[in-house]
């Protein structure tokens, strides 16, 4: 099976700090891969670089199979690469309908679009989040769980087929989360995009993720299943110091 | 090849791919129309009461046609740029240095001033990407000094202390009144037309994307905006479109000097027309032009030596009292578009 997306030797310095180091994954379509790591550890700086917005220093991405490593941000989103933000960063002057409308106009090219049609696209997303009767509403406005609400919907209007989602679960109470996180699986199911999702709370991605990839340093320590990854002594080391055993 | 169907309430147009509609509103014509009407008697009225008041009429069409590329250039950028005058200053000098060379007449001089305009911003182009924030802030508000620094300096070629004189005239009938009238005219449809491109543009789908550029450059970029691309093009028509005034000043005078509209003077009355009429909003512009216009007549005819001092303290009052502009008090009130309008953030 060909991968959806190919990460090898990815690096990202900046200047003499050495964010990301040589990370290689794959991502399968259809699976949803975690992404963990203690704070620091360079989860976000991946994803920039995997969305575009940090030119990686060297290293090679692919996704299905055609190289994407020079591309710029709208060129990867054109070919279905599509990322939430950790704080969300909405339009604030922007209604949450015409938020998701301006990325149902400039994500995936669509052919016989017009600007009427992608305001019925967009509209069908904003209901499928549940912020249909916020949709005149300034995005400044909105609550910060209708915020995140909001991103996903603006991310599934460029028509995805690799969504990245930047932990999800930052500054919502324990009801908001647990409809975030249906809300994220309902999407897979509905428009079979592959999810990508970092998380700093691992109880979620035990629980939802197929495969973890956990990365320290900017270096990857462990991959596999959610079972083996946190059993795997160097991913508790990272999380909880050397010393761990003589407390365990 | 294009493709239109005529259904019950919209145009719509194919071609090859791609698919626009245009949506036909006749229920929202009126209040535009009505305006129209009163824009087209209005010059005739004053012809016959006070000819002199079609020049203020002419000022006023004009400020509001530099006021509204501006206002597209803000949104499309997601800058302000400070220093539009100097496409005025890039277009008038073209036009009036072809006139006075060749003695070419203004429709021959037009394609050459819409050139040099898009040249020059094509040019300086590059300041949207490069700069931000304050930075983009001064290099604009530098141009047209340094552009009237260089009509001194050259003053052989530019006259920079006297101005250019013996231009070919827009328009001359022989009768100074009814050249007034003829220009007032066609600066009202000038306005209009620049009003119902720009409202046009702003409507669309590439006024959104540029809403959104406006917004937050980054997040345009990662949802696919070619963010680059819309910049270049909303800074270019924008200046374009101003260069085109330049031209119209220069013809219409029929003499051009830099020290007229390159200083700041000018640009800070453009920039409170923008601010007046509206926060940047197109039909805002048109409000705030006949307002500064009007107010700056007024003030000249009657308040005599104290008016460089009455005027800048009156505006500054009304930008306190009124944050939305004039058009802001129209708009609170009357609230009818399914659209949001575009506000400009920076």
């Amino acid at each position: 099976m060909t991968p959806l997306l190919k990460v090898s030797n990815l690096v990202k310095r900046f200047g003499g700090i050495i964010a990301v180091n040589d990370v290689s994954f794959e991502i399968y379509k259809g699976e949803t891969l975690g992404f963990i790591g203690p704070n620091g550890a360079g989860k976000s700086t991946v994803v920039n670089a995997l969305t575009g917005f940090f030119p990686a220093t060297s290293g090679k991405i692919e996704l299905n199979g055609v190289d994407i490593t020079h591309m710029k941000p709208h060129q990867r989103a054109h070919m279905g690469l599509a990322r939430t933000y950790q704080i969300p960063r909405p339009f604030p002057e922007l209604t949450a309908l015409t938020s998701v409308l301006a990325s149902s106009i400039s994500g995936k090219k669509r052919i016989n679009q017009s600007f009427q049609d992608a305001m019925f696209d967009a509209t069908h997303y904003l209901e499928f989040v549940g912020l249909f009767s916020k949709r005149n509403i300034l995005a400044r406005d909105l609550t910060f769980y209708e915020l995140r609400m909001l991103e996903l919907a603006r991310a599934l209007a460029t028509t995805p087929q690799l969504l990245f989602i930047d932990e999800v679960m930052a500054g919502l109470n324990p009801g908001e989360a647990k409809n975030a996180i249906k809300m994220i699986r309902k999407a897979k199911e509905e428009f079979g995009v592959t999810v990508f999702w970092i998380e700093h709370v691992m109880a979620v991605l035990m629980e939802a993720a197929d495969r973890i990839v956990a990365i320290n340093y900017g270096s990857k320590l462990a991959e596999g299943t959610p079972d083996e990854v946190v059993n795997n002594d160097d991913v508790i080391e990272a999380y909880l110091g050397r010393g761990w055993r003589e407390y365990a | 090849m294009v493709e239109m169907e005529l259904k019950r309430d919209r145009v719509v147009i194919r071609l090859g791919t791609k698919k626009w509609e245009w949506t036909l509103e006749p229920r929202y014509w009126r209040n535009t129309l009505l305006w129209a009407l009163f824009l087209l008697i209005a010059p005739a009225v004053a012809y016959f009461v006070s000819p002199g008041l079609i020049n203020t009429m002419i000022s006023a069409n004009i400020y509001a046609a530099i006021a509204m590329p501006l206002a597209l250039m803000t949104i499309g950028t997601g800058r302000m740029n400070f220093g539009p005058q100097f496409y005025i200053g890039v277009g008038g000098y073209t036009a009036a240095l072809l006139s006075i060379a060749y003695g070419w007449g203004p429709l021959t001089t037009l394609p050459f001033a819409i050139l040099m305009s898009m040249i020059a911003a094509l040019i300086f182009s590059p300041l949207v990407i490069m700069a931000r924030g304050l930075y983009y802030v001064l290099l604009t508000l530098l141009l047209p000094l340094v552009f009237l620094e260089v009509t001194f300096i050259y003053t052989d070629i530019f006259k920079g202390d006297t101005g250019l004189f013996g231009i070919v005239p827009l328009l001359d009938t022989g009768n100074a009144n009814n050249n007034f009238l003829i220009i007032g005219y066609f600066s009202t449809a000038v306005m209009f037309a620049y009003l119902w491109f720009i409202n046009k543009v702003l409507k669309s789908r590439y006024g959104l994307i540029m809403a959104a550029i406006n917004d937050d450059e980054e997040v345009a970029h990662s949802i696919g905006v070619n963010i680059n691309k819309v910049k270049i093009i909303a800074f270019v028509a924008a200046s374009t479109l101003i260069g085109i005034i330049g031209w119209f000043y220069a013809h219409y005078f029929s003499s051009f000097a830099g020290i007229t509209y390159l200083p700041l003077t000018f640009m800070l009355k453009i920039l409170l027309v923008l601010m007046i009429g509206g926060r940047a909003q197109v039909f805002g512009c048109v409000v705030g032009g006949y307002f500064i216009a009007f107010l700056e007549m007024l003030m000249i005819r009657f308040m005599g030596p104290i008016q460089p001092l009455l005027f800048p303290i009156i505006l500054l009052i009304l930008l306190f009292i009124l944050p939305e502009g004039l058009f802001g008090l129209y708009r609170k009130r009357r609230y009818r578009e399914y659209l949001p309008t575009i506000h400009v953030r920076r």
